[in-house]
């Protein structure tokens, strides 16, 4: 069908302020509306995940390869490393089977009923947002595999970030780091609690709720367990910086995600009071749930 | 339009190349690059693809298509804001149309630095409006760093783009 010449220019003419208009209004409005895109949004995940996971092969393939040159010009270092700390570790096995067996003996004793059995599913990241103000990855894993929303991922090192959309096939995971990020901490051994906000830096900010004992460099953070989207004592980061605001480097390597592992703690977003092993002193001033964009 | 001469000449399938790239180089942007020291920030391809073709054949990357391609992007990369980097892009597109002559037949580094313009005008516009959407100034250090890699890592896409452009006539049959 042939258009006639005046009315094509005047619709080529057109055409681009109406799509800067429409992409205007959609980035604007879409902040205010986000289910307006949610769907649309895991439907293309889910269809392109396939193509992002095999066009992701060969750079998986380079960067191991750039780790083992790393690895062999370093083996002798690392050798003498690993059996100094194979050493350390020896020890602390034996530190581990003795409370183990001792803890054992007092849960008999209080007849202590365990927190629900957790399952865990190891996923690939196949997409990373890669942007300057985004701090998600996308993994390859979905509902089809038992996934929820609000799951935690971790990495052998501490905890990445928890699952906030869900395709069938894929998960996107917003990191700590990520500004919409608010997670429910406490300093390890204080039982200060407090919030770990993602600012898009490397290392998100500590906020404290009620300071009485004073937090310092080196001391481990760990999730509190409040809002009941994070199981207690999941190991976080450690703080690192004091000077204005408190920092946290997370023991994970967010710039670095290969393989997560989204663990089901049997959580459904509010925890039974019963499954929350606190003593009372410290069981008021429930946190707000960690909230999504 | 005096860049739409050659229109048939040109096959349907040569017509495609500068929008399939494109497309291809949002994906790009997209793999989680592990390599070490590289951090979470890819340079933005994208970019790259629409600098590119609206320098060189911006008759074959209608407004559309960068719109699609900006679209595409903001989807798979989770942003909240749907839309920004269409409309970066096509102002971006608009911008460099406008300037091609500038580019078009001199050397590469006139290139590279209006792509380094192109580029810091892009990620400012992306930190204003973020910020604004926020209401809180964001940390400008992230977009500094996503501008000069982007910027440093020009050559390589230009240059895979510049043998997709070769290839062009061939493909036409």
């Amino acid at each position: 069908m042939r258009v006639s010449a005046p009315v094509r220019a005047t619709v080529q003419r057109l055409t681009l302020p109406v799509l800067i208009f429409i992409s205007a209004l959609l980035a604007v409005l879409g902040k205010a509306d986000a289910l307006l895109f949610d769907h649309v949004r895991v439907v293309l995940a889910d269809t392109l995940a396939p193509v992002l996971q095999v066009a992701g092969e060969p750079i998986v393939t380079v960067s191991n390869a750039i780790g083992t040159v790393k690895d062999i010009a370093s083996v002798y270092r690392q050798d003498q490393e690993l059996k100094l700390e194979n050493q350390r570790l020896l020890q602390w096995q034996e530190v581990a089977r003795r409370l183990e067996s001792e803890n054992e003996e007092l849960r008999n004793l209080v007849k202590f009923a365990p927190q629900g059995a957790e399952t865990s599913i190891a996923a690939q990241v196949i997409a990373d947002s890669g942007g300057a103000f985004l701090r998600n990855v996308l993994v390859n894993v979905g509902r089809d595999e038992g996934v929820t929303r609000g799951q935690p991922a971790l990495t052998g090192d501490g905890l990445v970030g928890r699952v906030i959309e869900l395709g069938d096939r894929t998960a996107r995971i917003l990191l700590l780091t990520d500004i919409n990020s608010h997670i429910p901490v406490v300093v390890e051994g204080t039982h200060e609690r407090a919030m770990l906000n993602g600012d898009n830096s490397d290392q998100p900010q500590l906020v404290y709720f009620q300071p009485k004992t004073p937090v310092k460099p080196g001391d481990r953070i760990v999730t509190s367990g409040s809002g009941g989207v994070f199981p207690p004592d999941l190991p976080v980061g450690v703080v690192v910086s004091m000077n204005g605001m408190i920092r946290v480097e997370p023991y994970a390597d967010l710039a670095r995600l290969d393989m997560v592992r989204i663990v089901n703690y049997g959580l459904d977003g509010v925890l039974p009071a019963s499954a929350i092993p606190v003593p009372p002193s410290i069981g008021g001033g429930r946190s707000r749930a960690t909230s999504g964009r | 339009m005096p860049y739409s001469r050659n229109r048939d000449y040109f096959g349907f399938v040569a017509r495609m190349v500068p929008g399939t790239t494109t497309i291809l180089f949002v994906l790009l942007s997209l793999l989680p690059f592990h390599i070490p020291s590289f951090g979470s920030i890819a340079p933005g391809f994208a970019l790259m693809a629409v600098f590119h073709w609206s320098v060189y054949r911006p008759d074959f990357l209608p407004p559309g298509v960068v719109f699609f391609a900006g679209l595409l992007l903001d989807l798979l990369n989770g942003t909240p804001y749907v839309g920004l980097s269409a409309l970066v892009l096509l102002l971006v597109r608009t911008a460099v149309v406008t300037q091609r002559r500038v580019f078009s037949h001199r050397p590469f580094s006139i290139l590279w630095l209006g792509f380094f313009g192109a580029a810091v005008s892009a990620f400012a516009f992306e930190w204003a409006f973020v910020s604004l959407m926020q209401v809180h100034a964001m940390a400008p250090r992230s977009f500094i760093f996503q501008t000069l890699i982007t910027t440093a890592c020009f050559p390589i896409g230009s240059y895979l783009l510049a043998l997709a452009h070769r290839a062009m006539p061939a493909l036409s049959g």
